[in-house]
């Protein structure tokens, strides 16, 4: 167990002191810093095309005015949970590939493995110590959210507001992991050190923004401008009914959707902070049970992906990796 | 002239062997052919669906449908470019140029009388030719399938459109494979060689439209673009000054009017000058790489 410890706290030391990862973070948050500040000006738009509408009406004598837009803090952090979707994904397949590919190209690989090292002392080090900079990464991610609705967004935060971050954050936090030890298992794997990249990449191109993109394709509802339902001016109960009727091709369609990890992590996050509408104030027990499955499927797809990286970073398969 | 197109021909054969980029090549072509076919599974459903709620009576509007282009099938094609292609160029670009610094070969090149900028240019022209190749061949893919679906030979009106959306790809391409190969010359770092054109590329399609046009990052894998709320002076402000740098909404607008998409307006012809404009702009770049850099060593 020490030697997975002193392997780890070697990973988080190299972590502190590589630019690139810091670089990588301050991408991140600054894109989420951005997304909420595009979101509360889009609501302080709406607000304002609202107090407009009204006045004219009181001018024309109408008193009746239409519902006021109503802000939901967490709502404004739609844009940031899908940067984590896309380039959380990416910058967690650059970890994973840099925590091999450094250790071959400073020749450190030879060295480490010519200690009595336990079978799995090395990938549990390695995978220990990424994990740890995960979770040290979305609780600044979540700080800077936090603030970012606070003040940009000038949003008021309840506790409860507060607990739905902290479980989106820890299935972010799982998702980031398994991208991670998904790329650390190919690298050890591939015989060269790109192509495990590179295969990575291919698969964080699929499963993230191919399958997704064959999903909203297939949906009826998203063929025309403001969505095919409303523009027949059908009612929900009306929609819902029609959709029954072509469940099988729902069925093959939400089936591509849950075969990306990406969609699970989406649904989780969507329904906790109440970015989707069918969960939003809805008590948090409520939610919880809701997404049993998708919280089990995050969950076990994260530990497969750890586990297949403990099994492939080997000592034969480190070795005979070219650069 | 003989160094640029012994160049080139070297660059096509080195991505002909290389298994991963092939492998990026036969993703990238299997989607565009299967872009038709989800697009027209998805258009019969949606007729039935329509058909189903005109016989229940629940509306009187006409089916939105009824006059689409035959090149609605092809929409998709216009995000996998973005997505696939983008990438694709993006490695097919660094390890154009890394691949003499990792064997250390550029020494050995450029003690012949080899000028750079032959060097360099025919270097483009391989990766020029191979992705004009795939371009070309799922052109033809497209052309087969939306025919078969439509049953009936495309005409010269949607033929041409199908070219000049190809044409439009090839530009976009390049100039992601000129960005890899800048990279690839001046990083210190394969991984650095690769990760920075993935994050100019996630930052141009997926930041800049937000910042911009207010469009949520993931809009881009919408094949209908969201109604946005713009109009507004922050946002058309800050539009104006990102949008000529947001190259994949560019061609995503100048493709979409080529492909007759109906929820595109306007001209093309800005979109076109900024991207050739771009092409340009980062040929330049390459071509002005010092003859030392080439000869640079990884740091790895």
């Amino acid at each position: 167990m020490s030697d997975t410890w002193t392997v780890a706290g070697k990973e988080l030391l190299d972590l502190r002191r590589d630019r690139l990862f810091a670089i990588l973070i301050a991408f991140l948050a600054v894109a989420t810093l951005i997304s909420v500040a595009v979101a509360s000006a889009d609501f302080r738009n709406q607000q304002g095309a609202y107090n407009l509408y009204v006045a004219n009406l009181v001018k024309s004598g109408t008193s009746i005015a239409p519902a006021a837009p109503q802000l939901f803090p967490l709502k404004l952090l739609r844009g940031g949970i899908e940067y984590l979707e896309i380039l959380g994904a990416l910058f967690a397949i650059v970890l994973g590939y840099e925590t091999i590919a450094k250790e071959k190209h400073r020749g450190t690989l030879a060295l480490v493995l010519s200690r009595p090292l336990g079978r799995f002392s090395f990938a549990g080090g390695k995978m220990l110590g990424l994990s740890i900079a995960w979770l040290g990464v979305v609780s600044a991610l979540t700080v800077v959210s936090l603030l970012a609705v606070v003040t940009i967004g000038q949003a008021p935060i309840r506790g409860s507001d507060v607990a739905r971050l902290l479980v989106s954050s820890g299935f972010a936090w799982l998702y980031l992991v398994f991208w991670t030890a998904l790329t650390v298992g190919l690298t050890a794997l591939s015989t060269r050190l790109s192509t495990g990249l590179i295969l990575a990449l291919i698969i964080w191109l699929a499963f993230v923004l191919i399958i997704p993109q064959i999903g909203d394709t297939m949906d009826p509802d998203n063929q025309v401008p403001g969505g095919l339902f409303a523009t027949l001016r059908i009612k929900k109960p009306d929609e819902l009914a029609v959709l029954a009727q072509f469940s099988a091709f729902d069925g093959i369609r939400n089936g591509l959707e849950v075969s990306s990890v990406t969609k699970h992590f989406e649904r989780l996050t969507f329904a906790f902070l109440g970015i989707k509408d069918q969960y939003n104030q809805q008590p948090l027990g409520l939610v919880w049970v809701a997404m049993l499955p998708y919280s089990i499927t995050l969950t076990a797809a994260t530990f497969a992906s750890v586990v297949f990286a403990a099994l492939a970073t080997t000592r034969r398969t480190l070795q005979r990796t070219h650069s | 002239m003989t160094t640029l197109l012994t160049s080139a021909r070297h660059e096509v054969l080195c991505i002909l062997r290389a298994g991963v980029a092939l492998l990026l090549l036969a993703v990238f072509l299997c989607m565009v052919s299967l872009s038709s076919v989800i697009g027209w599974i998805t258009n019969t459903t949606v007729t039935r669906v329509y058909e189903k709620v005109l016989t229940d009576g629940l509306t009187t509007a006409p089916n939105p449908f009824t006059a689409v282009s035959p090149l609605y099938y092809a929409r998709n094609s216009v995000i996998y470019v973005v997505l696939i292609g983008a990438l694709l160029a993006i490695v097919l670009g660094v390890q154009s140029t890394l691949r003499d610094r990792k064997s250390t070969t550029s020494d050995l090149v450029l003690s012949r009388p080899v000028n750079t900028i032959s060097r360099l240019a025919g270097t483009l022209v391989g990766l020029g030719v191979v992705i004009a190749a795939v371009l070309l061949l799922s052109t033809v893919i497209s052309w087969g399938s939306i025919s078969i679906i439509v049953g009936a030979p495309l005409g010269p009106d949607p033929s041409l459109r199908l070219a000049v959306f190809a044409a439009l790809s090839w530009a976009l391409m390049m100039i992601f494979a000129l960005l890899g190969m800048l990279t690839g010359l001046h990083s210190r770092k394969e991984t650095t060689a690769l990760l920075v054109p993935f994050v100019v590329w996630s930052a141009v399609t997926f930041v800049l439209p937000q910042i911009g046009a207010n469009a949520r990052p993931v809009a881009l894998l919408n094949p209908v673009p969201a109604l946005i709320t713009t109009g507004t002076n922050s946002f058309d402000l800050v539009g104006a000054i990102t949008g000529p740098f947001a190259i994949t909404e560019q061609f995503k607008r100048a493709a979409g009017i080529a492909l007759q998409d109906e929820s595109l307006t306007g001209s093309p012809t800005a979109s076109i000058v900024l991207l050739g404009a771009f092409l340009m702009a980062m040929t330049w770049i390459v071509l002005a790489t010092s003859r030392r850099q080439l000869r640079s060593g990884l740091n790895e």
